[in-house]
């Protein structure tokens, strides 16, 4: 009787197959396809150093832009760009793309445009440092938030001066 | 199309067998094919069926490294498999040689340029959904005709 209510349950239910769309989830720490913010990027090339396979790569288009270039069908997902990324640029992703039908296109290659920003003191083009890590280093209110790298130092210098010598602070100024 | 060409088409689409075959590979991908024909993924409602020869299979499975000598092994037995045939190449070492490129011995280069791939699936390894994606998107381009081997037979017919 009670194999006769078994097969009457079967008949009535749906299938226990999972359909290819019904997949098992995946943890989210699972390593999959990267991310990349361009808004807290300094294009510093730390993670196209630590890459073993080589998939990412930068190029320089000078005075207007770096690109971030990432080739998925190169990665093997070891996650040490985004482990290594000094400002969090990187993210890994628990999803994968699905298959392509090209390794040209479609996905498989990544571009991520880093746009360079006029220095407010000397004008020179320079990859603008992300909000968080200015405030994470010199404070929220601060004047040299545009600056160049060069100008920073020369800033940073100039106070050091200015904290020695008193008098030299106004010659520091009417330098430039 | 007549009736008989569309069932054909239809049939193609709907038992698909595969054949697996291993370029150098570090038996990552095919570990995780192993999984595909278990219950929990199950392949085989796709109508997958895998097959050890070639010369019964619709669709090959290239994972690994491309190497000198797995080259002319390649070549060899995409020409034992009947057309229609599809190829899916699994993870990223047959796309770029991952991170075996350079290596003295093995091909730095993508398998489009030893065989006509259909579909990359991208991973390393990629994960039993994600091959299981790539079986069935290959499977729906032989039901096309839309594979390259049978887009160049075409071309060959029309010649």
């Amino acid at each position: 009787m009670a194999m006769l209510k078994t097969i009457l349950g079967n008949l009535l239910r749906p299938s226990r197959t999972r359909a290819p769309a019904d997949m098992p989830d995946v943890p989210t720490v699972y390593r999959g396809a990267l991310a990349h913010d361009a808004a807290r990027c300094t294009a510093c090339g730390t993670c196209a150093f630590v890459c073993a396979p080589k998939a990412i790569s930068f190029t320089q288009d000078p005075g207007v832009s770096v690109s971030w270039h990432f080739f998925i069908g190169q990665c093997s997902f070891c996650g040490l760009c985004a482990q290594n990324c000094p400002t969090q640029a990187i993210s890994l992703d628990a999803e994968v793309p699905t298959g392509m039908n090209s390794a040209a296109g479609d996905g498989l290659r990544l571009e991520s445009i880093v746009r360079l920003q006029p220095c407010t003191r000397c004008g020179a083009a320079h990859v603008p440092l992300p909000d968080a890590a200015i405030a994470a280093l010199w404070g929220v209110e601060e004047a040299e938030r545009g600056y160049c790298p060069d100008c920073r130092r020369w800033a940073a210098s100039a106070r050091l001066r200015s904290a020695f010598i008193p008098a030299a602070a106004e010659e520091v100024h009417h330098e430039r | 199309m007549n009736l008989i060409e569309r069932v054909v088409a239809i049939s193609r689409r709907r038992s698909p067998w595969i054949c697996r075959l291993n370029a150098g590979s570090c038996n990552g991908c095919d570990i995780e094919i192993t999984p595909l024909l278990s219950p929990r993924y199950d392949a085989e409602q796709l109508g997958v069926e895998l097959h050890g020869t070639p010369k019964h299979a619709d669709i090959v499975l290239i994972s690994g490294t491309l190497t000198l000598r797995s080259r002319e092994a390649i070549l060899d037995i995409y020409a034992q498999v009947p057309n229609p045939k599809a190829v899916v190449a699994l993870g990223s070492c047959p796309a770029s040689g991952n991170v075996f490129a350079g290596s003295p011995l093995v091909l730095s280069e993508s398998l489009d340029s030893v065989v006509p791939v259909d579909v990359w699936v991208p991973g390393c390894p990629p994960r039993p959904q994600a091959i299981l994606d790539g079986i069935a998107r290959a499977a729906r381009l032989l039901e096309d005709g839309a594979t390259k081997s049978q887009l160049q037979n075409w071309q060959g017919r029309l010649s």
